[in-house]
């Protein structure tokens, strides 16, 4: 079943094309931050360059998507529960195929997060601190974060099998209702939402929330999230008749 | 290898698409489902396949549904329509990764390429095919795993003449190898020169099983048992 998954996704472009924005993202950001007058000798500022590699997850989340809501879209689903009639089991491998390549999208994007960082610390003559821990514990965290959306990927596309309202729904939240939702429940509750979480996984603050869950805390939180989708649809959308 | 439909209904929301169906379909023999559009051939295949969960009733693939197949691959083989395709996938790549999920060696899949004539076309993106080689490829992937029981819908739409005769030989062989053959169709032409047996339904109701011969073997004599069979009860 791995290996059927994996080569659907071998023998496509589209996904790599997707994926491939993940580091342009890094690129296009980091160099946003030094441009608009970030202070390249603050390890703060070190930290939030590097930290772009998490917010290439929202392409690992688009990513994810696509496996399922992908598959009814194209209408190639059919074969795939032809070959497997145990629909559940079909989730869980493109849970470990996606989850794996979103990480390995993950890495990339560290990756070219760590070169622009230097390059641009090396020309306007700064050092690049890589001892530190954070320098680390943000790049970890953010390799986490690509892997941990892609699976919410799947487990959103699972549920949601309109390829264009699972993408419409996974857009609008990170927009617009989270922030909203973060609001209306206080930040004791609101650390617990997946921006809120995946802000503790990758050591970045924009939304600058109060308070956010520790970083082993986000991570955990995160997971859940994808494996609440994938049970949800599990039991309701993976059941219905395909015609 | 026979399928066997037994007291199958399904309905979606408020429509009945398939009431009380039941037929056998034996191997060794090209059993043709005939039917005006909407007359639930397309649904009993569905059903068949496990792809929509029957109201009541069953189908059963050698006494077993489905969904409990051991090797579903190779046991049956299915075209439900000329969809079904990654627009951005080769032909070629489309067959082996459906050989890769039935643990089939991609030897196979150069065997079906070559047995539909798209031996030429195999590392082409399924988006510039036509209807015919879309026909073609889903064929391909039914007969893949050398299945004893093919359950194709239309597999005739969109094949040119040669294509047609093609494709009736094919059947004929299949049957003739011993598989147990289903094929939905509305072309009465094709089903005088393919079928051995016939099983009509309109309205979703079963209206005639049987061996061919009991209702005429000439186009002429089907047509017109066809329109008395199916037509709307007063």
């Amino acid at each position: 079943m791995l290996r059927s998954e994996l080569r659907k996704l071998t023998t496509v472009r589209a996904p790599w094309l997707l994926l491939a924005a993940g580091p342009l993202i890094v690129v296009a950001g980091v160099t946003g931050l030094v441009e608009s007058g970030g202070n390249v000798r603050d390890p703060a500022v070190q930290a939030q360059a590097l930290a772009h590699a998490g917010l290439a997850a929202i392409i690992t989340l688009l990513f994810g998507i696509l496996a399922v809501a992908g598959e009814y879209r194209q209408a190639t689903i059919t074969d795939t529960y032809l070959s497997f009639p145990a629909r559940g089991r079909v989730i869980v491998a493109k849970l470990a195929v996606y989850g794996a390549v979103g990480a390995g999208a993950g890495l990339a994007s560290c990756g070219v997060a760590l070169a622009i960082t230097a390059a641009w610390w090396t020309a306007k003559g700064a050092a690049l601190h890589l001892s530190a821990a954070q320098t680390w514990l943000t790049l970890g965290g953010s390799a986490a974060a690509n892997l941990a959306f892609a699976v919410i990927g799947v487990g959103l596309g699972a549920l949601i099998r309109n390829l264009v309202a699972a993408v419409a729904a996974a857009l609008a939240w990170i927009a617009l209702v989270e922030g909203i939702a973060g609001q209306l429940l206080g930040s004791g509750l609101a650390r617990l939402l997946p921006l809120h979480a995946s802000e503790a996984l990758d050591r970045t603050n924009i939304l600058g929330a109060g308070r956010l869950l520790p970083q082993w805390g986000g991570a955990i939180a995160l997971l859940g999230y994808a494996a609440a989708f994938a049970v949800a649809a599990a039991l309701t959308t993976l059941r219905r008749d395909v015609t | 290898m026979e399928l066997e439909v037994r007291g199958l209904t399904k309905q979606f929301g408020a429509v009945t698409a398939v009431t009380d169906v039941s037929f056998t379909a034996p191997a060794g023999m090209v059993t043709s489902l005939l039917g005006p559009n909407g007359s639930g051939k397309t649904t009993t295949l569905r059903a068949a396949l496990g792809l929509v969960r029957p109201t009541a009733g069953a189908a059963l693939i050698g006494g077993v549904p489905y969904q409990r197949l051991e090797r579903p691959r190779r046991t049956v083989g299915a075209l439900l329509d000329a969809a079904g395709f990654h627009p951005g996938r080769r032909a070629r790549d489309h067959l082996r990764v459906l050989a890769a999920a039935a643990g089939l060696p991609d030897r196979r899949v150069d065997e079906v390429l070559d047995q539909v004539g798209l031996t030429a076309s195999g590392s082409r993106r399924v988006r510039g095919f036509s209807l015919g080689m879309r026909q073609r490829l889903g064929l391909a992937a039914a007969l893949l795993g050398q299945p004893g029981l093919l359950l194709l819908d239309e597999p005739a739409n969109g094949l040119d003449p040669a294509g047609v005769a093609w494709l009736r030989g094919l059947l004929r062989d299949l049957a003739g190898q011993g598989r147990c053959v289903v094929v939905a169709s509305h072309g009465l032409a094709e089903v005088a020169q393919t079928a051995d047996r016939v099983v009509i339904l309109s309205g979703g109701r079963l209206r005639f099983a049987g061996p061919l011969r009991e209702l005429g073997v000439t186009g002429g004599a089907l047509e017109s048992a066809f329109l008395k069979l199916t037509a709307a009860p007063a």
